[in-house]
């Protein structure tokens, strides 16, 4: 391979990373004679048919999953969307957009009106972001979470006013008041909810109707009218846009590729998709290719590596280890999100990042199966192919070195080749799929 | 059941890992206090590995200049400073404790009829010597013992006005000491060491779990979150011994060329140098965790106060603690047994841990409130269980707790307009009234707002 396609297919392997859940060995084969643009162009316009790879889907014990019943299920259910997406900027942007508008199970309390929930953000995943902020102002999951139906005319609640300006639109005291935040609060009036019956439903006698004052307008104004008025707002579109940006890459946004998103963002009528095509186009994206500028979000990284080596959701210890990596869908911390990139990792989530590979590893090499012949140059060849490694960096490669020349050293009677040249096995494709170099793209 | 799904299983807390740097404390800096260390002619890097590390801390809101040496420098400054200082330690029961079948309401005779399921028979509670009025539920023989001796002030139904029946604000709300909505994180214990702790020391408060408890967050002051000891290795199935692929991964983890190569690299060189020095603090049958007087059940809450009782022993100028009893108080079915199981782990772990303290000589220092999101509904459930209600069950326990029953309990006649406990004390009140009589802080520095009622809840000295 030229050094020029090498890179190409540098780029692409991380484009795949960050725009979705990482490559397979098959992906590239397939992308790179085309090259970066036309992968670009792929992702955003995801071709029709099926969302998911066909195939067996998630399962524990051989089951299949119940994610609206089944404890831990709706984790797994939304791992294994991952690992089969067809369309991996869509998955993708629904992961961010659940970051962005962090709706957390744990005060929601059905697993059904997450779902729900997460339908909707993918419907609008790399469309209009006027109509994905009106749908979740009407979203089952979001009014019991920000307690919008717990909002009356004559108490009107103002924790989703905050949020869709604080967070959802313009950012931490940029450009609104306290009292932009009530005035908008008695416009989000009127919805209810009735535990009892599980229903939601617009008591137009409870919305105030009266004329508001939001962000300098005054209006009889409804719930879409605030969005209007938030997305048409000086302020939305560099926050919205700058936001995005850090999704996809930690490198700072230049000034002038701000000012390019942002216009190609207001000319389309906050449509999400031009302002994506900028940023995977971009050459920040690409940069630091050999070692990795970002660290993995702990559902990336793990629907990585089943995706590398070709496996499935197969079990629930995924629940526990995706909570103990920081990262459970359904349940971000509060309602920023997570804390992305560096702070994923410490002493303890690196430690349930590797024992996430120790369950992966388990069972895959049997005791007797690697030949006493096998010389370390083989042993590394194998493990990268088992593993699916694209591509290994200095340090790594001298790790394997010096652990495979190390590890059979002197092993030679019988029961010591049976176990020691499948352990090797086992740690050399331990390292190559937790890593430092497998926890950065 | 109203929207409980997931609410124990994960309880991320609220504050991010970001900021938060790990020191080593040494292990006899634990068993034998700050004076050990400082007559052995302070301490260094070498000392720390030869003599062992007792705990793990993970600081925030220090940055990058934290040291063993630092961290011990401030602690002994502060103990110093005030060595009598006043210990308050937080203990959360997680997910809605039912305060009336832990302090039975025995002359009320409503209850009986509310609770025709689940109620605990009258005649298995156990006495309080100075009221017929109540019984404890018969679990808590040990906690018993603690109100018998004057150690225990109870107060039976408080919360806030208009409560709210979900985990997820009312928990925000007693953490943080504010009602509704805020914008500010930060919990009252946190904003307490804001008030009256140092800026350098973060054993100050010490969130006694693996992540920072959100009443601990402060706005300025550091805290710290002690993890356990005695449980962090790394393994891989079918391979034997960790010398091999840890010698790997130290390997490939040298270095790293961006922020984010480096800092995985650097999170496996701390990872594998924490599993090396608490090597020696691993406690199994050849080594035995130092003898406590009473001993504590063999829970996570027996195991993490007698953690706490350690680091409080070791006199690191500790003014604020925080420890929750995982999981199961919210008990929508099958009531019965798990309750009377999470009651007799709650007693047994707060008699130990009394005890522990008595014979460090801390025992007149240190009050533990022990609360809840909210009470449960008065009416029990189909399920054998009870829903989410109002006005919960508080304890402040210790030798100068104001012993008995220290606030109204309003009975069952009337209930509000949920059918929920009316609500006689807000908690805000059993703050103020902690901060100011036992803290030495004044309450609206804490808590903005708040009202002048307070209650006797600590005894004179």
């Amino acid at each position: 391979m030229t050094p020029a396609r090498a890179r190409e297919r540098a780029r692409i392997e991380r484009l795949w990373w960050r725009a979705g859940f990482g490559p397979r060995r098959a992906d590239l084969d397939r992308l790179a004679p085309r090259g970066l643009d036309a992968a670009v162009d792929e992702l955003l316009a995801p071709p029709r048919g099926p969302e998911l790879e066909p195939g067996r889907g998630a399962t524990v014990d051989g089951q299949p999953i119940d994610p609206e019943n089944a404890y831990g299920h709706d984790v797994l259910w939304w791992l294994d969307r991952a690992v089969r997406a067809r369309h991996p900027l869509v998955e993708r942007m629904t992961l961010n957009w659940h970051d962005h508008f962090a709706t957390s199970n744990e005060k929601v309390g059905s697993v059904k009106l997450m779902m729900a929930q997460y339908r909707t953000l993918r419907r609008h995943a790399l469309g209009r972001f006027r109509d994905l902020a009106v749908a979740m102002v009407n979203d089952h999951a979001m009014q019991r979470w920000l307690d919008l139906v717990d909002s009356t005319r004559e108490a009107p609640n103002e924790n989703f006013a905050r949020e869709l300006f604080e967070l959802f639109t313009l950012g931490v005291n940029n450009g609104y008041t306290e009292r932009d935040i009530r005035e908008a609060a008695r416009a989000f009036t009127g919805f209810r909810f009735d535990w009892d019956k599980r229903r939601f439903w617009f008591d137009a006698d409870q919305h105030d109707t009266g004329v508001k004052t939001v962000l300098g307008r005054r209006g009889s104004f409804t719930p879409r009218d605030v969005v209007q008025l938030a997305v048409d707002h000086p302020a939305h579109a560099p926050y919205l846009c700058r936001k995005l940006w850090g999704y996809f890459t930690p490198q700072p946004c230049p000034a002038g590729t701000l000012r390019d998103m942002v216009r190609a963002y207001r000319s389309a009528g906050t449509q999400v998709r031009p302002v994506l095509a900028i940023i995977l186009r971009h050459r920040a994206l690409y940069a630091d290719l050999a070692e990795g500028d970002q660290v993995k979000p702990p559902l990336v990284y793990v629907a990585g590596m089943l995706r590398r080596t070709g496996r499935r959701v197969d079990g629930d210890h995924w629940v526990w280890l995706l909570d103990q990596m920081g990262q459970r869908p359904f349940s971000p911390p509060n309602v920023a999100g997570w804390d992305q990139d560096l702070a994923w990792l410490s002493t303890g989530t690196i430690r349930s990042r590797f024992q996430a590979v120790s369950h992966l590893v388990d069972d895959w090499v049997e005791d007797g199966s690697v030949a006493g012949t096998q010389t370390p140059a083989q042993a590394i060849d194998a493990a990268i192919r088992a593993t699916g490694t694209t591509h290994v960096g200095p340090r790594t490669r001298d790790a394997l070195w010096r652990y495979a020349r190390a590890s059979v050293a002197g092993r030679t009677e019988r029961w010591e080749v049976r176990h020691y040249y499948a352990e090797r096995q086992r740690v050399l494709r331990h390292l190559l799929l937790a890593g430092p170099e497998a926890q950065v793209s | 059941m109203r929207g409980c799904g997931g609410w124990h299983a994960n309880r991320r807390a609220l504050l991010g890992r970001a900021g938060e740097a790990v020191v080593p404390i040494p292990a006899e800096a634990l068993e034998r206090g700050l004076a050990a260390v400082e007559r052995g002619g302070g301490l260094s890097r070498r000392d720390l590995f030869a003599r062992g590390v007792g705990l793990w801390i993970a600081a925030a809101g220090l940055g990058a200049t934290l040291s063993t040496r630092g961290v011990l420098e401030a602690a002994a400054a502060q103990a110093a400073a005030d060595p009598d200082a006043p210990i308050l330690v937080s203990l959360y029961l997680d997910g809605g404790n039912d305060g009336l079948n832990t302090l039975v309401p025995l002359a009320d005779p409503r209850y009986r009829t509310l609770r025709s399921r689940i109620g605990i028979a009258p005649e298995t509670t156990l006495a309080l010597p100075d009221t017929a009025d109540f019984g404890w539920h018969p679990s808590l023989a040990s906690l018993k013992r603690l109100y018998d001796a004057g150690k225990v002030a109870v107060l039976p139904s408080v919360d806030f006005a208009n409560p709210d029946q979900s985990h997820f604000n009312s928990a925000a709300y007693w953490r943080t000491g504010v009602v509704g909505a805020t914008l500010d994180r930060s919990g009252w214990l946190g904003r307490t060491l804001d008030a009256l702790g140092t800026r350098d020391n973060p054993l100050q408060g010490i969130s006694a779990s693996w992540s920072l408890d959100p009443v601990l967050i402060s706005r300025g002051a550091p805290v710290a979150t002690v993890r356990d000891p005695g449980d962090f290795s790394f393994w891989i199935p079918g391979v034997w011994g960790d010398e091999g692929f840890t010698s790997a991964y130290r390997t490939a983890s040298r270095a790293g060329a961006t922020p984010a190569r480096a800092a995985a690299a650097g999170a496996y060189r701390n990872a594998f140098a924490m599993v090396d020095r608490l090597r020696p603090l691993r406690t199994d049958e050849d080594h035995p965790a130092p003898p406590v007087p009473e001993p504590y059940p063999d829970t996570d809450l027996g195991g993490t106060l007698r953690n706490l009782a350690r680091m409080l022993g070791a006199g690191f100028g500790t003014r604020v603690a925080a420890v929750s009893q995982g999981g199961g108080y919210d008990t929508h079915d099958d009531q019965p047994q798990a309750h009377a199981e999470l009651l007799k782990d709650l007693g047994d772990s707060l008699a130990a841990f009394q005890a522990d303290l008595a014979a460090r000589g801390l025992s007149r220092r240190v009050l533990t409130l022990v609360w809840s999101e909210f009470g449960r509904r008065p009416e029990d459930n189909d399920s054998n269980g009870s829903d989410h209600g109002a006005g919960g069950l508080v304890l402040v326990v210790g030798d100068r707790a104001n012993g008995g029953i220290r606030s109204e309990f309003p009975g069952l006649g009337r209930l509000d307009e949920d059918d929920n406990l009316l609500v006689s004390t807000e908690f805000r009140t059993v703050y103020a009234s902690l901060l100011e009589s036992w803290m030495g802080v004044e309450a609206a520095r804490v808590l903005p707002g708040v009202d002048g009622r307070r209650l006797p809840l600590v005894r004179p000295a």
